[in-house]
C-alpha cells in the first residue's frame, strides 16, 4: 500500500513537471493588442498638362510661348506635415527631407518611417527644398543628394531643385535651360554678394485629405504638373532669363510664386 | 498494480527527458566546425566622402585579397604568356605615377593611345583607377558595366554573349581585359594556368580565399579588391576643406569660376566643395560634336536619344596627370581643354541643358579670359593628390 502511494505521488509530480515544461515550451505569445497605427507612402508621378511627362526630347509649349523638353526634374521635399483637426503633426523628423529624382527610381515611392495614428487626416504640407534654418551645407555625403550641393559662395546648403531641359531659341536652334532653385543672392551696386534670401516655400495642398487605417499602408499620389512652373501668376520666358538662374533672384523669385499650385494629390 | 505503475513512471521519464531534449534543442545554435577567417580590410572613409560604398556582397575586402590582388593587379603573365613582349596587366596602361592613368610619356603608348598585345587601339582612352568604390553608376566611358546591365558579353570586343560573360562590377573588367581583343586579347583558361603555374601564388590564394584553388573568379575577385582601395582623398583642395591648409588667392579664385554659373559652371557635372568625388558619376553630351557615329556612346546603353554623344563626367581629381583628355583624347593638355569649354563648344542638339552657355549663334563657352583661365587651372591643380601618386601600398610589390 505505502509503495502504491509513493508510486502515485511521483506519478503526479512526473505529470506537473511535465505539464509545466511543456507549457513554458510552447512560449504561448500573448495575443498582438490590435495596433492603432498606419502608414503614409507618397508615390511621385509628372503631368504636363493632361498628360503623362514624357522625359527627354518630347516637345511642349509653355505659357510663354517657348518650345521646350526637359531631361529629368531633381528636388526635395522637406518638413512633411499633416493635418488633423487643426493639429499639426511633422513626419520624418529624423531625416527631415526626401529627395527625389525621376532618374533615380526608388526615390519616386517613399513610405515615411512614422506610425501614424490611424483615422482621417484633413491635408498636408511640406516645404519644397530647405528653409534656411534647415539647409546646411555638407549635410551628405552620398549621391544622388550631393551633385545637388548649392555653392556657398552663393548661399550654401543644397539645390531646392534641377528641372533641366532645352527651349528653341528664335534663330530656331535648341539650347539649355537650366532652371534651378536655391538660395538667392543680395548684391550691391558694385555686383558683390551682401547676403542671401531663403527661396524655399510651403507647399499646402488643397484637397489632399486622407485616411490612415491600422496596420495598413495608405497610398497617394504626389503629382507634380511641371507646366505650371511656367505658369500661373507669372508667365515663365525662358528668353527673358536666359539658361542659368542660379544667380539671377528676380527670376527664383518668380519660380517661387510659380509653385504654389505645381503640386496635388491624387488619391 | 505496482509493475504498472512503474512502467507509467518509465516511460514519463521517458517523454519528460525528450521534452527537455526537445526544448534544449530550439535554444541552441548548430556550432560551426572552424573555419576560413580573412582579415577584414580597414576601410577608412574619408571625411566628407561618401559612405555607400560599392562592395559586392560576395567579394568582401580582405587584407589578404588585397594582398593577392595588388600581386596581379601589376603581374605582366595575367597575358596568359610569360615571354617579355607578351607580358600585360592592369598596371601596364593605369600607371600609379599617372594616377592610375595612361598619362603623358608612357614608354609604350607615347600618344597616349594603348593598344592590345595584338596591336588594337582601344575604343576610348583609359579612365583613371582611383575612387572606384564609390561609383555606384557604372564603369567604363558609358557606364555599360554596371549592376542594372542585363546584357551578356559585348561581342564588339569579342566577348560573346553567354552567361559566363556578365559585366557587373570591377571585377568585370578584370576577366573583359583578359579576353577582349583590344587589350590582352587571350583566354581565361592561358590566365588560370599561368598563374596556377607561378610558385608563389597558390598560399597567397589560400590565404585570401581559404585554399590553394586558383581561378578567374577568384583572380578577379583579388585585384577588384585592391583596386577598391586606391583611394585619392590628400589634394590640396582636401587639405583646405578638412581645414588644414587654405588655397593662394588664384587657386581660390578659380573655385569660385568652377563653382558658379557666371562663371565656368563645371560643378554641376564635376562635383564641388560639397561633392569631393569631383564627379556626380553621371553621362553627358558636353558639346564636343555634331555628329554622333561612336557605338559606344551612352545611347549604345540605353538607346535613350538625349543620351547620344554623352558619355561620364570623368573626375577631375589628378586631372594634371590624367590626360590626353575626353573619350577619345582629344585634348593633349589642360589648356587645350579650358580654351574648349571657354570658346569650343559645338552646337548640336544633344548637348545636355547643363552645357547652358552653348547658345548659338554666338554663345560657344564660358568666355573666359586668360586671368580667368589661369585661375582656373590653378584651382584644377589643387586637385593634384601626391599621396596617391606615392603611396607605398598601391605600389609595384614585385
Amino acid at each position: 500500500m505505502m509503495n502504491l502511494l509513493n508510486y502515485k505521488t511521483i506519478i503526479l509530480i512526473v505529470l506537473a513537471a511535465i505539464l509545466s515544461l511543456a507549457s513554458s515550451c510552447e512560449k504561448d505569445p500573448e495575443p498582438d493588442p490590435q495596433p492603432t497605427t498606419g502608414k503614409l507612402q507618397l508615390n511621385f508621378d509628372f503631368y504636363n498638362e493632361a498628360d503623362p511627362m514624357e522625359w527627354g526630347i518630347k516637345k511642349y509649349t509653355n505659357a510663354a510661348g517657348n518650345e521646350y523638353n526637359a531631361y529629368y526634374v531633381k528636388f526635395f521635399i522637406s518638413r512633411l506635415t499633416i493635418f488633423k483637426d487643426g493639429e499639426a503633426t511633422v513626419l520624418n523628423k529624423f531625416h527631415n527631407s526626401h529627395y527625389v529624382g525621376t532618374d533615380v527610381a526608388p526615390s519616386l515611392q517613399w513610405t515615411i518611417a512614422d506610425d501614424i495614428e490611424k483615422g482621417g487626416y484633413d491635408s498636408l504640407s511640406f516645404t519644397f527644398g530647405f528653409n534656411d534654418e534647415d539647409n546646411e551645407s555638407f549635410m551628405f555625403v552620398n549621391q544622388p543628394e550631393v551633385n545637388m550641393f548649392w555653392p556657398e559662395e552663393l548661399g550654401g546648403g543644397y539645390h531646392a531643385m534641377q528641372l533641366d531641359g532645352k527651349w528653341r531659341l528664335s534663330n530656331d536652334s535648341l539650347t539649355g535651360f537650366n532652371f534651378h532653385l536655391g538660395p538667392g543672392q543680395v548684391y550691391n551696386t558694385s555686383g558683390d554678394i551682401t547676403g542671401f534670401i531663403d527661396n524655399s516655400f510651403i507647399v499646402s495642398i488643397p484637397s489632399s485629405d486622407f485616411v490612415i487605417n491600422e496596420g495598413n499602408t495608405t497610398s497617394l499620389i504626389l503629382r507634380m504638373h511641371v507646366d505650371k512652373w511656367f505658369t500661373s501668376p507669372i508667365e515663365y520666358d525662358h528668353n527673358t532669363y536666359g539658361g542659368s538662374i542660379m544667380e539671377i533672384q528676380e527670376a527664383m523669385e518668380k519660380v517661387v510664386m510659380n509653385g504654389w499650385d505645381v503640386f496635388s494629390i491624387v488619391k | 498494480m505496482i509493475k504498472i505503475y512503474r512502467n507509467i513512471i518509465i516511460l514519463s521519464a521517458v517523454f519528460l527527458f525528450a521534452t527537455i531534449v526537445s526544448c534544449d534543442k530550439d535554444e541552441k545554435e548548430d556550432i560551426p566546425p572552424t573555419v576560413y577567417n580573412p582579415t577584414t580590410y580597414n576601410m577608412e572613409v574619408p571625411q566628407g566622402f561618401p559612405t555607400n560604398l560599392n562592395i559586392p556582397d560576395d567579394n568582401p575586402i580582405t587584407e589578404e585579397g588585397v594582398k593577392l590582388g595588388r600581386y596581379l593587379f601589376y603581374d605582366g603573365r595575367l597575358s596568359g604568356r610569360d615571354e617579355e613582349d607578351s607580358l600585360m596587366s592592369c598596371a601596364t596602361c593605369h600607371l600609379q605615377s599617372a594616377a592610375f592613368e595612361i598619362g603623358e610619356n608612357h614608354p609604350k603608348y607615347p600618344d597616349g593611345h594603348p593598344h592590345g598585345l595584338n596591336g588594337k587601339e582601344t575604343p576610348h582612352f583609359p579612365l583613371p583607377l582611383f575612387n572606384l568604390i564609390w561609383n555606384n553608376e557604372g564603369y567604363l566611358w558609358n557606364g555599360f558595366i554596371s549592376k542594372e546591365n542585363t546584357n551578356l558579353g559585348i561581342p564588339s570586343y569579342g566577348i560573346p554573349a553567354e552567361p559566363q560573360y556578365h559585366l557587373t562590377n570591377i571585377e568585370s573588367l578584370v576577366w573583359m581585359g583578359i579576353v577582349a581583343e583590344h587589350e590582352i586579347n587571350g583566354t581565361i583558361e592561358m590566365t588560370e594556368q599561368m598563374i596556377r603555374s607561378i610558385d608563389m601564388y597558390p598560399a597567397l590564394f589560400e590565404a585570401a580565399f581559404g585554399d590553394k584553388q586558383i581561378n578567374i573568379d577568384r583572380i578577379s575577385k583579388s585585384i577588384a579588391q585592391f583596386i577598391r582601395t586606391i583611394v585619392s582623398s590628400n589634394s590640396k583642395f582636401d587639405k583646405y576643406l578638412r581645414g588644414e591648409t587654405n588655397l593662394s588667392p588664384a587657386e581660390s579664385r578659380g573655385l569660385v569660376l568652377f563653382q558658379t554659373e557666371e562663371g565656368a559652371d563645371c560643378f554641376h557635372c564635376h562635383g564641388s566643395a560639397g561633392n569631393p568625388l569631383m564627379t556626380t558619376h553621371l553621362f553627358y553630351n558636353n558639346a564636343k560634336d555634331n555628329v554622333f557615329n561612336d557605338p559606344r556612346d551612352r545611347y549604345g546603353v540605353t538607346g535613350n536619344e538625349i543620351d547620344r554623344g554623352a558619355y561620364k563626367a570623368t573626375t577631375l581629381r589628378n586631372i594634371e596627370h590624367t590626360g590626353p583628355y575626353m573619350h577619345d583624347g582629344r585634348f593633349k593638355t589642360l589648356d587645350e581643354v579650358i580654351d574648349f569649354y571657354s570658346e569650343g563648344l559645338v552646337y548640336s542638339e544633344y548637348a545636355h541643358p547643363l552645357m547652358e552657355k552653348l547658345r548659338p549663334p554666338y554663345g560657344k563657352g564660358a568666355e573666359l579670359n586668360p586671368p580667368q583661365k589661369a585661375d582656373l587651372k590653378a584651382f584644377l591643380l589643387s586637385l593634384t593628390d601626391e599621396t596617391l601618386l606615392t603611396e607605398e601600398k598601391y605600389s609595384n610589390p614585385f
